[in-house]
């Protein structure tokens, strides 16, 4: 099938522990204001720190809400011709955990409620879509989402496509990292010599994609996937399935290593995952120019299966306001062969890469693009 | 706006049970006995089809309605108990997991997707499946739910089969279909979740070519 169309992001809208809005967002990524804080309340007697939603919404009035928004921000009338994606790694999981503390009986628990399909079903509830599908890869669901949009719309499938990625806190996966010895107590590092783990997040990361191109559109220009064959918890020292997803998204977009500007890292804060990244950014962003390197997540944390829709965001912002943001706690970096942001940049940039893995070796690799004219 | 997809059944096998399935074979096919004792039971089972259908390298599309839930059980025991949760059981929860322990044991580093759709898991799969294998190339899709925990019938009103899997190896064809989805008889037995794909397994013949029309 050789239908090629153009696919452009149109509307965007987030919630996080760093902001209500994409403004915010920004700001607070630009300006170093994280939204990391110590909290004893989701595993007993530990305190690491996490990122809660900034609103005092409850997560699921905040997924509505943000679906709203995106709606009243864009060209539709309607959902009805949009396909639905989601991308979460717990679904209503921390539903389920209420229940079961409260219980430890399985007899109130609502399995529609409980899986990956809840925040569909959510929406289904307030909505009228044209289909939907929800991938669950783990810290690449909504990375993965966001790729398949790109090549149903390319493909000429569907009108258009609403991307949502959406996890809430829950203790499954607070308990489950700290368990790993991967949860820092402080906002994490990601890329420094003296990083000690991640933060657990939670957000809602919703994206408009079309074929036409509006006002303030950022492309989105190709996508790669791959797969470590690894370990289930590590990625390759090497990084090499990151750097294969890095290279199919680059081919995809027909662009060379030096069009890239700059790369919104997965950067987890992780000894593991910084180490690979660093290692496959090294190789296969050898020559110069070497784009800027920066992780978002000492600001917003990891935000698990909405990861990869809200530093997509993140991209298009960088692309709209044409800054790169700077590693915000970094001071002295483990591998100095990569253009590691140390303060934030203002300057004429065209094509942004966003990095997304996950357990069992998932890789999600993401190119945006500057829109120069609506035609 | 509707398009629609023919894909050919190359092979197609399927494994159920009413609790726990016993004939896959695992000791043969995971011979590190390191690999083999971390294995979930949809990871074994993922293993066991992707033999049958003489699959081991290339891209994969997996789904699961309710994921890895022997393992989520055995979190959600420790949380309430305020144990710590074992680091195997958090690594094991994700829904990618069985599919991400057969890339291991495959060495495949092609693109491996898993969606969880609730009961149009099975559909989503195909789907997915379709839209991918508009490249040209084979994919597997497969689809498992593993339902056997303590207790499951407290809130499990429909399956009787708790283990449960799928796995069609397809490709993308410009022919007539054999079969049309929407009136194929399923097990009404088997998760809703993966019903149909269970349905098009059970009805490939085996002497003919069997092609299935998918639309988006």
């Amino acid at each position: 099938m050789k239908i090629k169309n153009k696919v452009y992001i149109t509307a965007t809208t987030s919630s996080s522990c760093a902001g209500e809005n994409n403004q915010i967002l920004f700001e607070n990524v630009l300006s170093c204001s994280t939204g990391i804080v110590q909290d004893s309340n989701y595993f007993f007697n530990a305190k690491p720190a996490i990122g809660k939603l900034s609103s005092s919404n409850t997560f699921y009035d905040e997924l509505i809400l943000q679906c709203k928004k995106v709606l009243k921000n864009s060209y539709l009338e309607n959902y009805k011709d949009t396909l639905l994606l989601i991308g979460s790694s717990v679904g209503g999981m921390n539903v389920t955990e209420d229940i079961y503390m409260c219980t430890e009986d399985y007899a109130d628990i609502d399995p529609n409620k409980h899986h990956i399909q809840a925040i569909s079903n959510t929406l289904t509830a307030e909505f009228d879509f044209y289909d939907t599908l929800s991938f669950s890869t783990a810290c690449t669901s909504s990375a993965n989402a966001m790729g398949y949009a790109y090549e149903v719309l390319s493909k000429g499938l569907y009108k258009n496509v609403l991307v949502v990625g959406a996890d809430s806190l829950s203790r499954t996966t607070v308990g489950g990292f700290l368990t790993l010895g991967v949860l820092s107590s402080e906002p994490c590092k990601p890329f420094d010599e003296s990083r000690n783990g991640m933060n657990v997040s939670e957000a809602v990361a919703c994206l408009l994609i079309e074929t036409d191109m509006r006002e303030g559109s950022v492309e989105l220009c190709g996508v790669g996937y791959s797969s470590d064959a690894y370990h289930m918890t590590h990625p390759h020292p090497d990084g090499q399935g990151a750097k294969e997803a890095m290279s199919k998204a680059l081919d995809e977009a027909k662009l060379k290593p030096h069009d890239i500007d700059y790369i919104n890292a997965h950067g987890t804060g992780t000894q593991a995952n910084d180490s690979a990244e660093g290692n496959a950014i090294e190789t296969l962003f050898s020559e110069k120019p070497k784009p800027y390197i920066s992780s978002t997540k000492s600001i917003t944390g990891h935000t698990l299966g909405a990861a990869g829709a809200l530093e997509a965001i993140i991209s298009c912002m960088v692309i709209k306001e044409q800054t790169i943001p700077s590693n915000t706690f970094l001071k002295k970096a483990e591998n100095r062969k990569i253009n590691l942001s140390l303060e934030n940049h203002s300057q004429e940039l065209k094509y942004v890469m966003s990095n997304s893995f996950a357990f069992g070796g998932n890789n999600c690799s993401l190119i945006f693009g500057k829109v120069d004219h609506v035609s | 706006m509707s398009h629609s997809i023919h894909l050919e059944i190359i092979e197609s096998a399927y494994v159920y049970a009413p609790c726990e399935i016993e004939e896959l074979n695992i000791k043969t096919l995971v011979p590190k006995m390191m690999t083999r004792r971390r294995l979930t039971r949809a990871a074994k089972i993922a293993i066991y089809l992707s033999d049958k259908v003489m699959f081991k390298k290339g891209r994969i599309v997996y789904g699961s309605s309710f994921g890895e839930l022997p393992a989520t059980s055995q979190i959600l025991h420790a949380i309430s108990k305020q144990e710590t949760i074992s680091p195997t059981h958090f690594q094991n929860s994700v829904y990618n997991t069985a599919v991400s322990y057969l890339s291991m044991l495959h060495g495949n580093q092609e693109e491996i997707m898993t969606v969880s759709s609730g009961d149009n898991t099975a559909l989503n799969v195909l789907k997915l499946g379709a839209v991918k294998a508009l490249e040209g190339d084979t994919i597997l899709l497969m689809a498992i739910e593993t339902l056997n925990i303590e207790n499951i019938e407290k809130v499990n009103k429909c399956a009787s089969y708790l283990e449960c899997g799928v796995a069609l190896k397809v490709r993308l064809v410009n022919k007539q279909a054999s079969m049309e989805l929407s009136t194929l008889k399923s097990e009404n037995k088997i998760p809703i979740s993966i019903s149909q794909m269970f349905a098009i397994a059970k009805n490939c013949h085996p002497e003919k070519t069997n092609i299935i029309e998918i639309k988006l």
